[in-house]
């Protein structure tokens, strides 16, 4: 991926400094949660594709059994018999709803079966009377249990596909996370660290060489002092070595003045 | 007259018994049925089919082949024998042969009266129908809105009309279930006929009340084992009992009382002819009754070809075609849902 370690375009201070770091130390909390949600949700998902697999093979002996149960039906009761079912039906009683279960965040939809007794099943109890009865009911009951079962699968499968989903979305923020976001913020606080570090040597050299100006400024400045003090003669006096003559040599006898 | 029949039923009778008698002969023998039974797919079945008598219906199916189109198509077969029969036959013939398809009617009726109740389409109603039921003012049936106009535009042109009178005076038709209407029918159906029968005398009559006993009493014995468990009354049930057959008066009145199939039981095996099939099922188990009315029906029906001069053959191969059908339909399903372990379980073996 290109730019894959750039690092943000921040102006380096110290504040953004800081600013980084609280991100950083965000972005790898964030991490681990994500992976610990991660690893939840595939933990469920080897779980449901589990009982997926059981469903599936009971579905398969049961819709067996339940076509079985309804050629059972039809031989005795005769083959009309689905008809006459049909069109003595108003509303399903069977019916299914749906609810939404919460695993590990994710929002997984639940399939679950009722019986809606008003759609009055009373009436088809009679159905087949005269032959067949017992295998009406029988296949009925058949097709209940296939109904339930495949209610089931319906559940799992749809949970299986929501999770699958899921966990490749948060898989995704993962990779993401640990691979773009926290190089790239690592990168600029590495960046941050060495500007402001440049700043500071920029600093400390620029300081050094004003010290440095200003000690020469100094020494020559007491040079300069110094030649002044020897070249300029006293105004009111004699030179220094005069004065000195003046006193030590005078301090010498002199004759007496007589009158 | 019993006994001289010989001498004038083939006057009238006598091409369309000979037909009969050789439709008879084109029904699937056990060689078949095994055949049948070894198969692996339905195209296996189709083609073990195609060396039978139908042969032509199944030939031009496309190949992805549905066991409701195998059903379908030997129904057609056996329409067309019938129709061919019906348009040969004379009176009293054909009134005879008339009487055996009411019972496919009723259920036609029914299953549009139902349809039209929850409002469904008409034409898709007249597709299921079964195709021996169908009467012309059949699709005026779904304009009716209650059983009185029902009755009065529609099925008093038909043949069907006295049996519903015993259902017709209460007002409110709609709300009673459809099952009871659908039995209280056929239970009318069942006694005109085998008052017909009785008309007719002779070996018809003879053979004919044996055999229509027989389904009045296996009627019975459904209706209580069925009706065991729901809130259909013990009066209710009474009435659905048929007038006639080997049960009645006192079979009916024990059976009307009883609550449990232990029970049934014990009042059938008062009765030396179901002794033998209750014997066949095991305590508490009813599922095997059907197949085992219906083994017992086969061997009654096969024994009608064994005399002759008389109309019960016809509604014996009627009886026997269907019994066909239905065990093409159990084959044809076993092969297709790979159930080949279970096929044995309910075909009944014609000869």
């Amino acid at each position: 991926m290109s730019g894959q370690s750039q690092r943000l375009n921040v102006v380096p201070t110290v504040t953004m400094l800081g600013v980084m770091k609280a991100r950083l130390v965000g972005a790898t909390r964030g991490h681990a949660l994500l992976k610990k949600k991660s690893d939840a949700l595939t933990v469920q998902f080897r779980q449901i594709l589990k009982k997926i697999i059981s469903t599936k093979e009971s579905m398969g002996d049961v819709m067996r059994n339940s076509s079985f149960a309804l050629t059972e039906a039809k031989y005795v009761a005769g083959d009309n018999i689905k008809h006459v079912v049909l069109e003595s039906v108003k509303s399903a009683s069977l019916r299914v709803r749906s609810r939404q279960d919460n695993v590990a965040g994710v929002k997984l939809p639940r399939f679950e079966h009722f019986t809606d007794h008003s759609a009055g099943d009373a009436k088809s109890d009679l159905t087949g009377l005269a032959r067949g009865g017992q295998q009406v009911q029988s296949c009925r009951t058949a097709y209940v249990k296939a109904i339930e079962v495949l209610v089931e699968l319906a559940s799992l499968q749809t949970s299986f596909l929501t999770l699958d989903e899921a966990i490749k979305t948060t898989n995704r923020r993962v990779n993401a996370l640990e691979n773009v976001v926290k190089p790239r913020l690592e990168n600029t606080i590495t960046y941050i660290k060495g500007e402001l570090d440049e700043l500071e040597r920029e600093d400390f050299f620029r300081l050094k060489k004003i010290q440095g100006y200003k000690k020469r400024e100094i020494e020559r400045r007491e040079q300069d002092a110094k030649k002044y003090a020897d070249n300029i003669p006293l105004k009111t006096g004699i030179s220094m070595n005069s004065a000195h003559n003046l006193i030590f040599v005078g301090a010498e006898k002199d004759d007496d003045i007589i009158f | 007259m019993y006994g001289f029949e010989a001498l004038t039923f083939n006057v009238h009778g006598g091409y369309l018994e000979a037909i009969v008698r050789g439709y008879r002969s084109g029904l699937l023998t056990a060689a078949d049925y095994n055949n049948l039974c070894q198969c692996e797919t339905l195209d296996d079945v189709k083609m073990h089919l195609s060396a039978t008598e139908y042969g032509p219906y199944l030939q031009n199916e496309p190949s992805p082949l549905h066991t409701t189109t195998i059903v379908e198509k030997c129904t057609l077969k056996l329409v067309d024998e019938y129709k061919h029969m019906l348009c040969q036959a004379t009176e009293p013939l054909s009134t005879f042969l008339e009487y055996i398809t009411y019972g496919y009617m009723i259920d036609n009726v029914v299953l549009i009266v139902t349809g039209t109740l929850h409002e469904r389409d008409v034409q898709e109603l007249l597709e299921k129908c079964h195709p021996l039921g169908m009467f012309d003012s059949i699709a005026t049936l779904a304009v009716a809105q209650n059983m009185r106009e029902l009755y009065r535009l529609v099925l008093v042109d038909t043949p069907l009309a006295p049996y519903f009178s015993e259902c017709i005076t209460s007002e409110d038709l709609d709300d009673m279930n459809i099952e009871i209407m659908r039995n209280t029918l056929y239970k009318a159906y069942l006694e005109d006929f085998y008052n017909f029968c009785q008309k007719l005398g002779g070996a018809t009559a003879e053979i004919m009340s044996d055999l229509l006993a027989f389904e009045a009493d296996r009627r019975a014995v459904n209706i209580t084992i069925n009706s065991i468990g729901t809130e259909l009354t013990r009066d209710d049930r009474r009435k659905l009992y048929s007038n006639f057959g080997l049960l009645y008066p006192y079979g009916h009145e024990e059976l009307a009382i009883c609550e449990d199939i232990d029970q049934v039981r014990g009042v059938m095996e008062k009765y030396p002819p179901y002794q033998s099939i209750f014997a066949k099922i095991s305590y508490g188990e009813s599922q095997m009754l059907d197949k085992a009315f219906y083994e017992e029906e086969v061997k009654r029906l096969c024994l009608a070809f064994e005399q002759q001069f008389h109309y019960a053959v016809f509604f014996a191969y009627m009886r026997l075609s269907e019994q066909e059908i239905r065990n093409l339909m159990w084959i044809s399903e076993c092969v297709a849902q790979n159930q080949k372990s279970r096929i044995h379980d309910s075909v009944v073996f014609i000869f």
